[in-house]
């Protein structure tokens, strides 16, 4: 069986929905594994849930960056691994360089949770196997720190070469330039997203006017490790 | 309030001597209004506490009801008024830290927070920054721990411009037999965890149980403040240990810090404790004196068999979790403190933790009064003006800009989500479709004017509010937010609404299984702020899946009222805003209706009859509708003269009173025949009053005469964005 980590720090919040997603809705061996146990070699998919790692001091995502876990993870291209960050997993995949651009706090200044829709463009990789270019998902936000920003110059020769996903007219609530919802690596082995798939992965948890979309990134996981992407 | 003169007589004889400063600073804390309820005591026995699914009551950190076989919830309010009057941010954050703190204790795991804010007029500068510290106190707080806040209750009234009432609300879940029900026992060690001890929050409890200065920024060295990531570090731990079963006894360091903790635990068990102070681990250089009173936050103490310290040990350095280990508790029956070999205070323990009971005077003030002035020559008003100013009232429109500042989603158990319906509904997240419905309620401008019946209301909607969701409701906690007890004329309010509260849950089944209470609310001139009896309750949900939300769902369904409407209009919304009047007599409690319309609307539901269910609160009838068709963005008509009413004579009393027991309901259209019939198999004053339309507009006639017409998205841009407007300018 594919074994999926679900890597915890001190102040990580979604770990244990995380694994429900994983384990109990769609089906792969999924564990937590605190940041300080962690290694690469045993894991076929990585998944850095959200939540406030190390309190968010400094920045969001940043020291979480630095820790040896992380710096480990930097070889997943090499290996392979499918990685997934959620929020506060997409700003320590930023921090740590390992996705593009960055992550500062919402135009509004304030914490904003609420559904949202978002535009998938380009899906390739293990995430979004599943997904068809320009498939709207509904999933919920919920950050204080969750404006994508990237220059000019990588959003053109990078970012709109990647998968891409972006948030629909009217749901850029953060102010995310280019309405950047969520950035890959150009073969979509690295996937990080401000949404929250696994809070939109069972019917009973969309409100009314929602769907709940998030489960076809865990689907499109399970799939991918079974007969490769 | 510091200790009288009679006071410090009992401590003498108490001790057989004069007390030392360290003793008399314990005795100062612990015998304080907030830690020892010795005002309140009395009149809280007449609460009803028990039922059999009760599984624990109050006297702990926090009580449990066992909701569905073997799983119970552990849920508790308190306040942080005084701490957010004076640093709104950190008193705010630091009231959650707490009440989580207390949910701990049994072992359970955390799973939803509640906000119950009673805050003044947005468009006052200080109110205005004392609103968005304490929403934000809330917000960094909450959401940094991973406990959702699903739910809440928010009033604006300028009273609370200076003093706001802060009560915070948190529900967890555990198996009842990982629930930590033993107690400590002689030779168990007493470990300290989480946070450094500082100089922060000194004699916090005392500066609480008095009025607050004139000056508050001298107080500000009372407030404590928060660190969430030790919080959240806490939570994980203390679910690690409850797991294996480590830890027999877990108390939290809150009001009183210290000397409460070791005090209230030996106290309870008979037991006595010895405890050496140098091994507290230190922020800063602090004297014995101020390591015993200090309320640093995110502290908690744990009782270990000694054979089972090590594996503990393990656990707490596995997640950098700092402690010490200061001592032991015995049999002695004292609290006995050393500090570097000397001792330093030796105290009975239970006279320490529970001093004298007090029999307060209580007299009715003069200004009761207005709770009996009849509303004579109300002049008449364009209805459809009234309907556009009560939905843009802030007690009224969407809370959107304060929930959505919070997550409400993390732990995915949140199933009606805030503004989605009465209630909060969070499934248990088993392989099962159980859940729980959660929602608190209060109104001060009830409980001032009328402080029991006031009360009884309170304890009457939060139970409409976890029946319109489609629950069955189980328990409340109680939060008293009062003046100074001291004074007869301040005290006659608490007393009142206990005893309204008291009558209220008795009639309803509901036992108050915890609460807290807050005195000394009072503004820099010695006037009580509005007295405010805050109730929490919570709900069992059988199938999640049939919960029931407020918005109106499909086009030609019918609207129905359940309940008659009388010409309540004292004290409501609609006299307020529209007439700038707060008087008159409130509606009246009527348990018996509450009870029958509770399962009428239960029958409805699970048979599919009705779709959605929306209780109707302040500002009426017709706003209650209208909230169901901007929630739904389905338009609706409604026949005034269609609404069952018993003695109104105006249609301002048909729309806008607030007689309690009454609900709105979404009858689907196929189904409208099977409703007219069980209303009269049930005996039930109800009709249907309107219908869903296709097009976006809000049409209400009387008979053959329109009343009004009002766009539908115009008022759904009130309701959602009055309040945005009135905080941000």
């Amino acid at each position: 069986m594919h074994k999926v980590a679900i890597i915890k720090f001190p102040g990580t919040n979604c770990d244990e929905d995380v694994l429900w997603v994983t384990k109990y809705v769609v089906g792969l061996d999924a564990n937590i594994v605190w940041y300080k146990d962690f290694s690469l070699n045993t894991w076929d998919a990585i998944i850095i849930p959200g939540g406030f790692s190390f309190g968010d001091w400094l920045r969001a995502g940043a020291i979480a960056a630095r820790t040896r876990a992380i710096e480990e993870l930097s070889k997943v291209l090499d290996y392979g691994i499918p990685v997934l960050g959620i929020c506060n997993g997409f700003q320590v995949l930023v921090e740590a360089g390992l996705l593009p651009g960055a992550l500062l706090p919402n135009e509004s200044g304030k914490f904003i949770c609420r559904w949202v829709r978002v535009k998938v463009e380009r899906p390739r990789g293990p995430w979004l196997r599943l997904v068809n270019d320009g498939d709207v998902l509904d999933m919920p936000i919920a950050h204080a720190e969750g404006r994508y920003y990237v220059d000019e110059d990588t959003y053109n020769s990078l970012v709109v070469k990647s998968p891409l996903l972006r948030y629909v007219n009217g749901y850029n609530f953060n102010g995310s330039s280019y309405d950047i919802a969520g950035v890959a690596t150009l073969d979509g082995l690295v996937l990080g997203l401000m949404p929250h798939p696994e809070r939109a992965s069972e019917d009973v948890m969309a409100p009314k006017g929602f769907k709940a979309n998030g489960k076809v990134i865990f689907e499109s996981l399970a799939r991918s490790l079974k007969e490769g992407w | 309030m510091p200790l009288s003169s009679g006071e410090i007589e009992s401590i003498k004889r108490i001790l057989g001597r004069d007390p030392r400063p360290e003793e008399l600073a314990m005795f100062e804390a612990q015998w304080s209004e907030h830690c020892s309820y010795k005002s309140s005591r009395k009149l809280l026995k007449l609460l009803p506490t028990k039922n059999d699914y009760v599984i624990l009551g109050p006297g702990r950190d926090a009580p449990a009801v066992e909701v569905f076989p073997g799983i119970s919830v552990v849920f508790k309010i308190e306040s942080h008024n005084h701490p957010s009057a004076v640093d709104p941010y950190n008193g705010a954050a630091t009231g959650i830290g707490g009440i989580v703190r207390d949910i701990l204790t049994l072992g359970a795991k955390p799973i939803a927070l509640l906000d119950l804010l009673y805050l003044g007029n947005p468009s006052n500068s200080h109110a205005n920054w004392l609103i968005r510290g304490i929403v934000k106190g809330i917000s960094d707080y909450g959401n940094r721990i991973g406990v959702p806040t699903v739910a809440g209750d928010t009033w604006f009234d300028d009273i609370f411009n200076k003093q706001p009432l802060v009560n915070v609300a948190c529900v967890g879940i555990a198996s009842n037999n990982k629930l930590v029900l033993e107690g400590p026992k002689p030779g168990d060690a007493i470990v300290i965890i989480g946070n450094a001890t500082g100089r922060d929050g000194i004699l916090g409890s005392s500066f609480a149980s008095k009025p607050l200065s004139e000056d508050t920024d001298k107080e500000i060295g009372a407030v404590q403040v928060g660190d969430p990531l030790t919080e959240k570090v806490l939570i994980d731990v203390l679910q690690e240990l409850t797991s294996k079963s480590l830890v027999k006894y877990i108390k939290d360091l809150g009001g009183g810090g210290l000397t409460t903790a070791v005090s209230e635990s030996a106290a309870d068990y008979g037991l006595g404790a010895t405890i050496h102070l140098n091994k507290l681990h230190l922020r800063e250089q602090l004297t014995p004196l101020e390591m015993l009173i200090s309320e640093s936050q995110e502290r908690m103490l744990l009782a270990v068999e000694p054979k089972k310290l090590s594996e503990v040990i393990n656990i707490l350095n596995r997640y950098d979790l700092t402690y010490s280990i200061i001592g032991h508790f015995d049999d002695s029956g004292r609290v006995r403190v050393y500090y570097k070999g000397k001792l330093v205070a030796d105290v009975p323990a239970k006279e320490l933790a529970r001093p004298q009971a007090l029999r307060r005077d209580s007299r009715p003030p003069q200004e009761a009064l207005k709770g009996l002035t009849p509303i004579v020559r109300l002049p008449k008003v364009d209805l459809g003006d009234a309907i556009v100013k009560l939905i843009s009232s802030p007690n009224i429109a969407s809370k959107r800009w304060i929930y959505e500042q919070y997550d409400h989603e993390v732990g995915i158990r949140t199933v009606i989500k805030p503004g989605h319906g009465d209630a909060a509904v969070l499934r248990i997240l088993d392989d099962s479709r159980r859940g729980i419905a959660v929602k608190g309620d209060a109104n001060p401008r009830y409980t001032s004017l009328d402080p029991f019946n006031g009360a009884a209301n309170s304890v009457a909607e939060c139970f409409r509010n976890l029946v319109s969701v489609n629950s069955t409701p189980l328990a409340i906690v109680d939060e008293l937010n009062a003046g100074n007890p001291e004074k007869p004329e301040q005290f006659w309010y608490f007393e009142e609404m206990v005893k309204g509260i008291a009558w209220m849950s008795s009639e309803l089944g509901l036992p108050v299984v915890g609460g807290k209470v807050s005195f000394y609310n009072e503004d820099e001139k010695g006037r009580q702020i509005k007295p405010t009896a805050t109730i929490v309750g919570i709900g069992r949900v059988d199938d999640i899946s049939k919960s029931t939300g407020l918005a109106l769902n499909e086009t030609n369904n019918y609207i129905a009222v359940v309940g008659i409407t009388y010409p309540e209009l004292g004290g409501s919304e609609y006299l307020y805003r529209v007439h700038g009047l707060e008087l008159g007599e409130i509606p009246r409690p009527r348990p018996a209706s509450e009870i029958r319309h509770a399962e009428f609307i239960k029958h409805l539901v699970s048979r599919g009859i009705a779709v959605s269910v929306h209780d109707v609160s302040i500002g009426g009838l017709v706003i209650a509708a209208i909230e169901m068709a901007i929630a739904g963005g389905l338009g609706i008509e409604l026949h005034v003269d269609r609404i069952p009413t018993r003695g109104t004579e105006r249609i301002d009393e048909v729309l806008f009173s607030e007689t309690q027991a009454r609900y709105i309901v979404e009858i689907k259209a196929s189904r409208v025949t099977e409703f007219k019939e069980l209303t009269r198999e049930y005996g039930i004053e109800s009709n249907v009053i309107g219908k869903v339309l296709s097009k976006e507009v809000i049409v209400i006639t009387n008979g053959n005469e329109d009343i009004t017409t009002l766009g539908l998205p115009d008022i759904a841009n009130l309701y959602n964005n009055s309040l945005k407007k009135l905080m941000e300018w």
